[in-house]
Formats: structure tokens, sequence, C-alpha cells
């Protein structure tokens, strides 16, 4: 699959001038098939969305333009809850674990008195 | 008390019988025992302990640290961090224990490296967890992963110029990247003697962009063009994040066949995750496969910087040189940032801080965009921006090395 042979430093430089051009070709080529998909897309979707108007009796006039665009505070929400997520961010426990002792000395479960047999006197 | 007494005599008599015939056989035994106590001692590893290994094993455990303390891509650098301490326990070859070693269990867990069957899978992974719908929304960006690659090719002509092959050259510059896969694909093809080294270096700096990146930020781009806010992305429909994958795949491989093995699994895997119902395979490419495959990859990447191997002076050329193209990559998405705005319409114009996130290094590299956009104004959130040339950085560095291993292989 050798392309070229590359022996000198001219070659060198043609290969990456080359390879940085191809680069660019193949994300140029999809940014060009997804510009063209996105327009038959949304176009389908306002058309799609016009029908369901008309059959709902709503005038076109009520139709957002914006429709198809996530409202800014919605982005914001979804792109701090990323940020939160990404960062991890949780409460700091110390992990000392420590068993806090409350006395109870009446109560039923460690009194002596409850367990030995009281006699009737 | 007289059944002590018993037993005891009883005991005297067993020893006067066999110790005897024991100290017999001594004299002819007792050199072989030495011998192989010698022989134990010589297969420790503090009788081949060489101070080059003690480096390593300080590298090591640095990883491991920078992992867990600082957070730095832990799930890269504790795994890698922990191969390179098993990577340079030193031990006697022959015994089928070193990774370098036919036959042993981490030279079989080696072959997925050297064969560059790991980062397929990784990528498979990887397409399977992304969400390409800020790409879609924006095609624009995509241009923005384009140009990260610079990066990939200036190091390529600085490589060769100071003495590597043109094949190791690609391999090096593929660090560019800063996607650690498709280093490991490509080094695997191009350079297998530079594998561990582009590896760690690789690696290393996709842990390092938060310290890497945003002083070229400041530098590269003013301060009022750091505020600009970007217009919010459109809704995509089911119907477009479905027909990327497609799209993508037969588009960038028709052009660069190589990167097949990398777009194709990368682009499956998406496929997997959009397409709703084959949920339960997205699933486990998503998890249960990539942790594996992470686990694996990263243990024997930093196994196989064995100190003998890794210790030369080609490893700190292909340090310097994979810093260089990270940097390089990183302000050429920048400024590539700023040229498009040139062209752009007020309203429409992008916020140049997102072109670093072209370089990769998913999705650490968005997130210093997100983080230096707050800095810069504390309401502008760029992160779902900067997800677009982050995966389009993704894309174009698998093509890149689809195109260096045609050119090259």
């Amino acid at each position: 699959m050798n392309l070229l042979r590359i022996n000198q430093f001219t070659d060198i430089l043609v290969e990456s001038g080359f390879g940085i051009l191809v680069v660019f070709v193949a994300l140029a080529l999809l940014v060009l098939a997804f510009y063209a998909f996105g327009k038959i897309s949304r176009y389908q979707f306002k058309k799609n969305k016009t029908k369901a108007n008309q059959a709902k009796n709503i005038q076109p006039a009520t139709i957002d333009e914006q429709d198809d665009e996530i409202p800014a505070l919605e982005v914001a929400a979804i792109a701090t809850a990323l940020t939160l997520f990404f960062s991890d961010v949780h409460d700091e426990e110390s992990n000392v674990i420590t068993i806090k002792r409350i006395e109870r000395r009446y109560s039923p479960w460690n009194s002596k008195i409850y367990g030995i047999t009281n006699l009737h006197r | 008390m007289k059944d002590t007494v018993k037993k005891i005599s009883f005991l005297l008599i067993l020893v006067s019988l066999f110790v005897p015939g024991i100290m017999a056989q001594g004299t002819e035994e007792t050199k072989s025992v030495w011998d192989s106590l010698i022989g134990f001692w010589g297969g420790t590893g503090f009788a081949n302990f060489e101070f080059k290994y003690l480096i390593m094993i300080i590298v090591g455990v640095v990883f491991i640290l920078l992992g867990i303390i600082k957070h730095w891509e832990p799930l890269l650098l504790v795994p890698i961090g922990f191969g390179i301490l098993i990577g340079n326990v030193p031990f006697t070859p022959g015994y089928q224990i070193g990774i370098y070693e036919q036959g042993s269990v981490m030279n079989i867990l080696y072959s997925g490296v050297i064969q560059g069957w790991y980062p397929p899978l990784i990528f498979l992974g990887i397409g399977a967890m992304t969400d390409f719908s800020s790409l879609i929304s924006n095609p624009k960006l995509m241009l923005l992963g384009a140009a990260a690659q610079l990066g990939i090719f200036l190091t390529f002509i600085g490589a060769y110029a100071i003495g590597f092959t043109p094949a190791q050259s690609g391999a090096i510059a593929i660090i560019g990247g800063a996607d650690g896969p498709t280093a490991i694909f490509l080094s695997s093809k191009l350079a297998p003697e530079l594998i561990g080294a582009i590896a760690v270096a690789a690696y290393s700096y996709m842990a390092l962009v938060p310290l890497i990146q945003p002083p070229i930020m400041k530098l590269l781009v003013p301060k009022s063009e750091q505020k600009i806010r970007m217009k919010p992305p459109r809704a995509v429909s089911k119907s477009e994040k479905i027909a990327f994958p497609i799209i993508g795949l037969l588009l960038t491989t028709f052009i660069s066949p190589s990167a097949m093995p990398l777009l194709g699994m990368l682009f499956f895997g998406n496929l997997l995750k959009e397409s709703g119902v084959t949920e339960r395979l997205a699933e486990t490419a998503r998890f249960a496969l990539i942790n594996t495959i992470t686990i694996l990859l990263g243990v024997t990447v930093g196994a196989s910087t064995q100190a003998d191997r890794f210790l030369t002076w080609d490893s700190m050329k292909i340090f310097i040189l994979g810093a260089l193209s990270f940097m390089i990559a990183t302000a050429a998405g920048l400024l590539f940032a700023r040229l498009m705005n040139v062209f752009l319409k007020e309203g429409d114009k992008i916020n140049p801080l997102i072109g670093s996130a072209g370089v990769s290094a998913v999705p650490d590299s968005a997130r210093v965009s997100q983080d230096m956009g707050l800095k810069a104004d504390k309401n502008n959130h760029l992160l779902m921006h900067a997800m677009a040339p982050n995966v389009a950085g993704v894309i174009g560095s698998a093509v890149a090395a689809g195109i260096l291993l045609s050119m090259l292989g």
C-alpha cells in the first residue's frame, strides 16, 4: 500500500501536507453531508408539524419558528449536569465510622434489674 | 504424669531411630540444598535489582498516586501505573514470566496490544457511549477536529528530522491525536518496538490535558473572544442520529480504508446505541467490554515499559515530541476557531476556547474548554459545544492514523 516511497525530507513534507489535506477533506465531506441531511430532516420535521397543526386547526402563525432549537436554559442545565457528573461532585465524607455511645442507665435492655428474677417478698 | 513420661520416651526412641539415618544422607544432599538456596536467591528481585528498575517503579507509583489523589484519568493511570510495577519487578529470564517472553501469561495478554485488536474494541465502547448530537446539530465544528490533527503531521516532520525512520515518525506523531487506542493501533503496525513509550506518552499527556492546555488557551485567545456566547444547538432528530454512523463510516472509510478497524467499530458502537433496538449490545459495549479491555490494555501497556527496553534516549525523544505534538494540536485548534470566526457572521460565531477540544482526549479537553469558558464568563457554558470538536477529534485522529498507515505501512 505504499503510495509514495519515502526517502527524502521533501517527501516527508509532501506526505504531511497531503495527510492533513485528506483529513480536512474527509471531515469537510461529513460537514456537507450533515448540513444537507440536517436541512432535509428539518424540512421533513416542519412539514410533519404543519400537517399535524392543520389537523388540529392551529394557525401557522402560532407555530414557533425556533422549535428545532433547545432553549438556552435547558442547555445550561444540561451543561451544568454534565460538569457535575464529570467532576464527580458529591459529599466528601471523612470515612471515619464512630459509634456514638448513648447511655440509657435504666433502659430495659441494659438494666441489671431486668436480668434477674424479681421475687415477691 | 505416667502418660506424659511414656509419650516422651516414645518420642526419644523415634528420634534415636531416624536422626542418624537423616544425618548420614545429609553429607551428599547438603550441597544441592545450598545450591538451590543460592538459586532461589539468584531468582529474587533483590539479586537482579538494577537502579533503572527503581526509577520505573517510582514512575509507576507516581502514576497510581496521580490517578488516585489528583483524579487525573484514574481509569487509565491506575492500571498503567500498576502495570509499570508488574513490568519492572526484576526477574531471571527463561521462566516465562516477563511480558516479552513467548508464552508467558503477560505475553499472551499483550498480544492484544501488539496485534492491535484491543484498540478497535475500545472504539466500539466509545462509540456506544458517545452522543454525537452536538456535532450533528452544528457540523461546521467538525473542522476544528480536523485542524487539531495538524499536530500529528508537524510532529511527523519533526520526528523524521531528528533521526527516526518514516514509520517510527508516523507512530510517534500520532501522540498528537491525543487518543490512546489510536496511538497503540498505529504504533503496533508501524513501530512495535516503540509501542510502550508511545502508549505511555499518549496516556500521560491525555491525563495532563488540564495542565497543558490552559496556558496555551490563555496565550492564543484574547479575553474578549473567550467571552463569546454560542447559539444553543438545535434538537437533533432520531433519524439524523441513526444516519450519522452509517454516513460517517462510508464517507471516512472510503477515503481512508486503513482506518476501518477503528472507525468501523466506533460507528458500529454508535449505531448500537442510537438504533434503540440493540440496547443490550450497546450496554455490553459501553460497560463490560470496554472496562475489560481497558484493564487489559492498561496493565499490559504499563508492563511493557520494562526498564531495560524503556529507559532509552529514544523514549526521552518520544516524550518531548509527544508534548510538542499535543501543544501544536491545541494551538492549531484554537487558531483555526479564530480563523473560522473571520468568515462567520455575528451570532454564528464560535468561542475559540472550544478549538482546543479538537485534540480528542475525550472528555477531558472538552471539560477544560468548559472550565476556561466559565473563568472568562461564569454564565457561559461551553461543554456541549466543546463536545462537538472533541468527538470530531476522535474521528479526525483515526482518519489521520489510517492515512499514515496507508502511506508508511
